[in-house]
């Protein structure tokens, strides 16, 4: 396992560069993003360690990063002042745009991994903003009413993108639709709703609804999604069956979920990173039988309310796991995971799972 | 610093568990939740002429705790603490209720207090015992109350004041007999005389089709039948010539107990106890001592803003029923539905044994509850000396 210390900065966010192994982005803030300066880092993975190739600060706090799928020295950073900078690390201290719409902190930066002219984000004024690098305002706004911690592309179709936001709902939005009354939302799936009851199981009781905080499009599968959040469980939903509530039910968590990520290589697996100072490996269960959505009924379903279960944890963090990302290169199963404790984790996940 | 007074909320939220809060997740339920699982009393019989008039107060917790055991069937030696709430008994009747506990069958390791906070003694050792529970001293434990009037009511049961005491005004005030000081307040907060006997004639009413199962054989002889509005404007006022409170809408002196089984959840799961309810949270606030009727209405809005409910989420209100001046003041202040207040009548018709009524209250809270098939309650009442005590109950 290796690690670097961002002294000083608490980590929020780590992202993978998508054209280096061995380059990687750290969002971090200074007073537990409390109040105070951001700082973005360029870590380099090197024969002796991880070293600091760079690093930007920021007048206020930094909650998420994204690398450029277009330009390999690019990366996008979330501020807390509202403000979506694009960094180049080839050019010293200043952005080279900044955006400046959103009226609350932004949480999430994701660039559109299809047409890769253009990115998003979401913020807690209740708006997920559509931007291109070259245009100096934004090119669309869904709103959402709701505090949104969470936007992403889908990364099979350059105009399908997702949020999920603390109304506990995942709402999917269709570029190609007119800008109707809706505002393209094509679809809001209720993450608090129960699973289906089937034969065999126990009818669910009413689930609260709950602040989802954190959702990601599955690399595979190409209508599979799983949300997580303030209700400690991780779920998986089929865009394709929106009605039918979540397919995989994955509790163990002991607090809020804050980010997950499933695997580049596995279309089943999902890494998570927790309130709970926890980083956790699950499988979904659809690599143990039939892949997708089954009739009503069914009792071998081995997704009937999950079949997942948690593969392996990573306990090493001494505060709460706010970030983490699969490499995408090399052997499949190396991650990296940041947290409030100043330090950036680089591990392989296979040494955990059982 | 506005800014980092919201980010701080906002993540405090997520670990929290968020909008959470109020009546849904009040209903949730956790392993670690303090359950009753059985909860009952005697009957309560009129101070001096009733049926258990020449029974101690010992004598009547004996067989509150003994029918305890037998309905709960519980081991008896995995109770760890009884408390009981007792006002009159002198030495606060520790001595006695400790033998009564081992004469009723538990073992030599199960122990045993007493305390008094006046009239909330009962809620008080139930909230004692639930405390104890969460916070790991205990596992298993009884809320209970025992209260001969009969035996043990009168001046003996308060030590004269110092000068000391005399010469503060507030502190003097705190001996002015509950009567006296009633039909101040009825006066003084304008609660008529004819709505006071609506409101007793009624309890009465309620509490002749009581359904409420009571154990100890025996029935409840306070409770009379034919008692009309009319028939209580007959009666003398007895602390005032031009006053408006009279032993019919008042609370009875009566004799009798009560106790309550607690313990977490996963105790009763593991155990195999049938879960009756569960406690949730308690309040108690402090108002001047000649106000102390309106005790209720300062400890519910407490309780009811501790567990982020409105009132409307309550579906029974069991509010002890010192006066009926009182106890319809409180209602009227806090604008609840009077007819959501003691569905079974109260201490009006059976009594209001001192130390017994809070821990009477949960077992009448809970049966009529689940006879309904709702689920919020909450019971209070106030205490002599210038307080209100509320706690919040769920059934299940």
């Amino acid at each position: 396992m290796l690690e670097f210390r961002t002294q000083g900065y608490n980590g929020y966010s780590v992202k993978y560069s998508p054209f280096f192994d061995s380059r990687i982005a750290v969002a971090a803030s200074a007073n537990f993003g409390l109040v105070g300066n951001g700082r973005v880092y360029v870590l380099g993975l090197t024969e002796n360690g991880i070293v600091a190739d760079k690093w930007f600060d920021t007048q206020d706090s930094l909650f998420d990063t994204a690398w450029s799928e277009a330009h390999e020295n690019q990366l996008l950073t979330a501020g807390g002042d509202g403000s979506v900078k694009l960094f180049d690390i080839t050019l010293a201290e200043f952005p080279v745009q900044s955006w400046q719409e959103h009226g609350r902190e932004v949480f999430a930066v994701h660039w559109n991994l299809v047409s890769k002219d253009t990115f998003l984000s979401s913020s807690w004024d209740g708006t997920v903003k559509i931007w291109s690098p070259n245009a100096p305002a934004s090119l669309t706004t869904l709103p959402t009413h709701s505090c949104t911690y969470s936007a992403a592309f889908s990364p099979h179709s350059p105009s399908i993108l997702s949020c999920v936001s603390s109304d506990s709902h995942l709402r999917i939005f269709d570029l190609r639709t007119p800008a109707s009354a809706s505002n393209h939302l094509t679809l809001s799936i209720p993450i608090h709703t129960p699973p289906k009851p089937r034969m065999g199981a126990a009818a669910s009781v009413g689930i609260p609804p709950a602040e989802a905080l954190t959702h990601d499009w599955n690399k595979y599968r190409e209508t599979i999604l799983a949300t997580a959040g303030v209700d400690r469980v991780i779920r998986t939903f089929d865009i394709r069956a929106p009605g039918a509530g979540p397919i995989a039910v994955l509790p163990g968590h002991e607090y809020a979920v804050r980010r997950i990520s499933w695997s580049p290589h596995l279309s089943d697996i999902l890494l998570s990173a927790s309130y709970d100072m926890t980083c956790r490996v699950w499988t979904d269960g659809s690599a143990m039988g039939v892949g997708s959505v089954q009739q009503e009924n069914m009792l071998d379903d081995p997704m009937v309310h999950g079949g997942g279960r948690e593969m392996g944890r990573m306990g090493r963090h001494t505060e709460f796991v706010t970030g983490v990302d699969w490499c995408m290169f090399g052997a499949e199963g190396w991650c990296a995971s940041t947290g409030w404790d100043e330090r950036v984790l680089v591990w392989d996940c296979r040494a955990i799972m059982q | 610093m506005f800014v980092a007074q919201e980010r701080l909320s906002q993540v405090s939220n997520h670990l929290s568990g968020g909008s959470k809060g109020g009546k849904q997740a009040l209903l949730e339920k956790h392993p670690d939740d303090v359950v009753v699982t059985c909860a009952l009393r005697t009957a309560i019989t009129k101070g001096g002429k009733g049926g258990f008039k020449d029974t101690a107060a010992a004598d009547l917790l004996h067989g509150a705790l003994q029918a305890l055991l037998q309905r709960s069937n519980v081991d008896p030696s995995l109770v760890q603490d009884i408390a009981v709430g007792a006002v009159l008994a002198p030495g606060g009747g520790a001595t006695e209720f400790r033998a009564a506990a081992l004469a009723a069958g538990f073992p030599v390791t199960t122990s045993t207090k007493s305390l008094n906070r006046q009239c909330s003694s009962g809620l008080q050792a139930c909230v004692d015992i639930a405390n104890a529970i969460k916070s790991g001293m205990i596992d298993v434990g009884i809320g209970a109350g025992a209260e001969s009037m009969s035996q043990q009511y009168g001046p003996q049961a308060v030590t004269e004041f110092s000068e000391l005491l005399e010469g503060h005004k507030l502190a003097a005030e705190c001996k002015v007999p509950m009567g006296v000081l009633s039909e101040k307040m009825a006066k003084e907060k304008g609660i008529p005389r004819a709505a006071q006997d609506a409101f007793a004639a009624s309890s009465f009413q309620k509490a002749v089709t009581d359904e409420e199962k009571t154990i100890t054989v025996g029935r409840d002889d306070g409770v009379r039948e034919g008692i009309t509005a009319e028939s209580l404007g007959k009666i003398r006022a007895a602390f005032a010539k031009d006053g408006s409170i009279h032993a019919g809408n008042a609370s009875q002196i009566s004799d009798g107990a009560a106790a309550v089984l607690l313990m977490k959840r996963s105790t009763a799961q593991r155990l195999g106890q049938p879960i009756i309810g569960k406690f949730v949270q308690a309040s108690v606030v402090g108002v001047p001592p000649l106000l102390m009727g309106v005790g209720p209405a300062a400890a519910i809005p407490v309780v009811l803003e501790k567990t982020n409910l409105s009132k409307d989420d309550v579906d029974i209100w069991e509010i002890n029923e010192a006066f009926a001046s009182q106890c319809l003041y409180c209602v009227n202040e806090l604008g609840i539905d009077v007819k959501k207040v003691n569905p079974k009548g109260g201490a009006i018709a059976f009594g209001h044994p001192l130390g017994v009524t809070g821990a009477r209250q949960v077992s009448t809270l809970l049966t009529e509850l689940r006879r309904t098939g709702q689920r919020v309650g909450v019971t209070s009442m106030c205490i002599g000396t210038g307080m209100g005590m509320a706690a919040v109950w769920v059934a299940e």
